[in-house]
């Protein structure tokens, strides 16, 4: 299990996140909401380890990761919000290195690599530089990246950014299969649809306070909305977005 | 409504001052340059180039021997010619149109011709710009000492100033023409594809020979050995002295016997600026269509060997990941070759004259081992693996390295052996061959390999003392830059002196055995003391370092800690 106890975030003193406390099991799918700028992503790299929390502490399996953070690397899988990668290598040969960082077997690396392109159909472009990658590419290499050492905890940060129709289709599928098979996933998006679809656990968060934590059906009869969508609506926008999009259009046509 | 002919007028002024600030590649030097400024400090450093070589007319009162005036005219041209070389080689990728330019400039109401018309008009001025900055001072104070040559007086000496400005933009545009038309031609030539993989290497070989010429060049600048036979074969291929021809031509100054290498001036220019010219154009014109079909791809298509190995899985992923960032990378490759290229010319100076050179390679040199080849050797050594150190701590994509810092599940020392193997694969052990292989083809004696034995033990220290508190992956922490640090400075002036004091005490030591083992023992516990060192500070360090910061101008002395009211850890400290 995954736990957050408190966390908080400061940039200059801006807080980015505050005191935000939750849960995400063995076995269920969590989905981590909020608008822009909420503080999702500062969550996300928390949990992994890639900054610094100002206070509060982040557990796995109810011990601090911050105590032995190598072993609890070993344990992680991360697909990061922005597919930021070496695009002077190869589909390939990162993920080779990757396998390599993680110390993983040769041989066994070779076949997951081999297997996870040719699922993900990069295997033709797999020798190909990643800076001729679409973004949609880009977004399978990171996945297969995450997945290389079958990890235990799964956190994923837009996962399906710039993916097509099939490969979204195949995420989707695949996420429930993880947490089927007793891994914790943790995973952010924008994709209302989805993420009432595939979750059973639903976390939002605004202006970096947590507003909603529990699993859908609860949120659902709490707050008498029958969507996620309304859900989410009435907790995390402040705007009309019905008048914003009139007021853009009359400025253009002014 | 705005006319067509003001719409042009605008664009052409907007796209001539984006590319005047992108014409010398910037973020090949930097890569968060600030472009304008940036080219002020070029032109700072052009002008403290000029100052420097006027700066002894003032020790020397002006009195010149007429030897001393050829020589310094030679000396003049050929300086400005293999910076307006070097220029043009760092202008590599912003004379054509790129991907960029093509993208962004193609959906745009922009004509062909603007785009053409604005790049060029770039192009000159700041050709222009720099040939005026380096001749600011120099440009000004020596012709009205070449004017002694063609009579002296006012009037000879506006003829010189005249001369000296025209033969330097004719060197300059020879220069510039002969390197856009070397692009251009292959370009042409090739498809798109295999250009870009070419031009990479292209660029770095045009680097080293115009270093390499310009060191190497002989001294003919007297009228005796300029028109001695046995130079003139010589002198067909070396474009400096056409212009030192053409500015006695220009100057008035000229004999018959330069005839030939003015006229080589005149003709070289022409054909240069013509194909360089038409290349722009046809590139302009042509090459715009493909340029969009093309993905800029440098490397791909191939099979890479996966199963690869240089040691462990970690050493491995290290090694082959700084192997291919060096090849892959134009930043890092033109960085190293700009190292290696000023390496190369310390050792050419060193060795002296070229005739030392040419003996080494005809054999005239006889068997014994010369003391200073054995110097540049060392230097050799060592400058290589400075250079690799140098480069390696530039960044390549910097929000890249998540993954390294995602994957960071082993302690420093760990990392430290790979990072080691990177330094050894990249810098030594191609030095160490190099070396090895141009002395025992030359020298194939006892004393050489032993001065092989000795110069690895050399590289070993080396490396080891470049990687003392050096807890970063090649090319993925962030740098800081001016950040030189005084026992840096110290240890590279070591670095240059001390050889020239070993290796003559080394080749006394070659011949006696005895003293030769107690040389290797000594070098090998140096070697293991450095090694022994850099393990300890890696094993103090938390882990490794994936960004460099300045330090704290400003110190928490957590006073408040003494009257029993404790600081928490997250209390933010001020950084004036």
């Amino acid at each position: 299990m995954l736990e957050l106890r408190n966390v908080s975030k400061r940039y200059s003193s801006i807080p980015a996140v505050e005191n935000v406390s939750f849960c995400a099991r063995a076995g269920e799918v969590t989905g981590y909401l909020g608008p822009n700028g909420s503080g999702k992503s500062t969550t996300m790299k928390m949990i992994t380890g890639l900054i610094a929390m100002n206070s509060g502490s982040v557990l796995f399996d109810g011990k601090p990761i911050h105590d032995d953070l190598m072993a609890y690397k070993q344990r992680l899988g991360y697909v990061p919000e922005e597919p930021y990668l070496y695009t002077h290598l190869s589909g390939a040969e990162y993920l080779v290195m990757v396998a390599q960082l993680r110390n993983l077997a040769a041989k066994l690396a070779i076949e997951r690599i081999d297997g996870l392109l040719r699922l993900l159909a990069l295997y033709d472009d797999r020798h190909v530089a990643i800076s001729a990658y679409s973004k949609g590419m880009r977004q399978k290499v990171l996945l297969a990246a995450a997945l290389l050492h079958n990890p235990d905890l799964v956190l994923l940060d837009e996962p399906f950014s710039g993916l097509d129709v099939g490969s979204s289709l195949i995420l989707r599928s695949l996420i429930e299969e993880l947490a089927a098979r007793g891994k914790v996933v943790l995973f952010s998006s924008h994709e209302l649809e989805t993420v009432e679809r595939i979750s059973s656990h639903i976390v939002i968060l605004h202006r970096g306070k947590i507003v909603a934590d529990d699993s859908i059906e609860r949120l659902r009869t709490l707050m008498s909305l029958p969507t996620l969508e309304g859900i989410f609506s009435q907790l995390a926008i402040e705007q009309d977005t019905v008048a914003i999009s009139k007021q853009i259009a009359d400025l253009i046509h002014a | 409504m705005h006319s067509p002919l003001n719409i042009e007028k605008r664009q052409f002024r907007i796209l001539y001052k984006t590319f005047l600030l992108r014409v010398v590649d910037l973020e090949l030097l930097s890569a968060d340059a600030d472009t304008s400024r940036m080219l002020g400090q070029f032109a700072a450093l052009f002008a403290g180039l000029s100052y420097l070589f006027t700066f002894w007319v003032i020790f020397s009162g002006g009195r010149f021997s007429p030897d001393f005036l050829w020589v310094m005219e030679h000396f003049l041209i050929a300086t400005t010619m293999v910076v307006v070389g070097l220029f043009s080689v760092l202008c590599w990728e912003s004379i054509f149109p790129d991907r960029s330019d093509v993208l962004v400039l193609a959906p745009l109401p922009v004509r062909v011709s603007t785009l053409f018309r604005a790049k060029v008009a770039a192009l000159i001025a700041a050709l222009s710009l720099s040939i005026l900055s380096l001749n600011i001072i120099s440009g000004l104070v020596w012709p009205g000492y070449f004017s002694i040559t063609n009579g002296g007086g006012y009037l000879g000496m506006l003829h010189s100033l005249v001369a000296y400005w025209a033969t330097m933009l004719l060197a300059a545009g020879f220069m510039f023409g002969c390197v856009l038309g070397i692009q251009g031609i292959v370009s042409q030539l090739l498809p798109r594809r295999q250009f870009l993989r070419l031009s990479a290497l292209l660029q770095v070989v045009i680097f080293f020979l115009f270093i390499a010429v310009y060191i190497v060049e002989p001294s003919l600048e007297t009228p005796k050995a300029l028109v001695a036979p046995e130079n003139q074969r010589l002198l067909t291929w070396l474009p400096s002295y056409w212009f030192l021809g053409l500015f006695q031509q220009l100057n008035g100054s000229m004999l018959p016997a330069f005839a030939p290498l003015a006229r080589r001036a005149w003709a070289g220019t022409a054909v240069a600026i013509v194909v360089g010219g038409a290349s722009v154009f046809m590139a302009y014109f042509r090459m715009m269509g493909r340029i969009i079909e093309t993905p800029d791809i440098v490397p791909g298509g191939r099979r890479a060997n996966l199963r690869l190995r240089f040691g462990t899985l970690l050493q491995t992923s290290v090694v082959l990941f700084s192997i291919r960032t060096l090849l892959r990378s134009r930043q890092h490759r033109m960085l190293l070759s700009f190292y290696l290229g000023a390496t190369f010319a310390i050792v050419l100076a060193y060795l002296g004259t070229s005739l030392r050179l040419l003996n080494l390679l005809h054999g005239a040199a006889g068997d014994t081992v010369d003391v200073s080849f054995l110097v540049a050797s060392i230097w050799v050594i060592c400058f290589a693996v400075m250079a690799a150190r140098l480069v390696i701590s530039m960044p390549l994509t910097l929000r890249a390295n998540w993954i390294f810092r995602m994957t960071e599940i082993r302690g420093v020392t760990d990392y430290l052996s790979a990072i080691r193997r990177a330094f050894f694969m990249l810098a030594a052990i191609p030095a160490w061959l190099l070396m090895a292989v141009l002395f025992l083809l030359r020298w194939p004696t006892w004393q050489i390999a032993g001065h092989l034995l000795l110069l690895a033990l050399v590289g070993i220290t080396v490396v080891e003392l470049s990687l003392y508190g050096f807890h970063k992956l090649p090319f993925t922490c962030s740098y800081l830059p001016g950040q030189s640090k005084v026992h840096v400075v110290f240890w590279g002036c070591l670095l240059v002196w001390v050889p020239l004091v070993a290796a003559r005490f080394e080749v006394r030591l070659l011949h006696r055995p005895l003293s030769f083992l107690c040389m290797v023992l000594l070098l090998a516990s140096v070697a293991a003391c450095a090694r022994w060192r850099t393990i300890a500070s890696a094993k103090a360090a938390e882990g490794l370092t994936f960004e460099e910061e300045y330090p704290p101008e400003l110190f928490a002395l957590n006073l408040l800690q003494n009257v029993g009211v404790p600081l928490k850890s997250s209390d933010p400290v001020t950084h004036s």
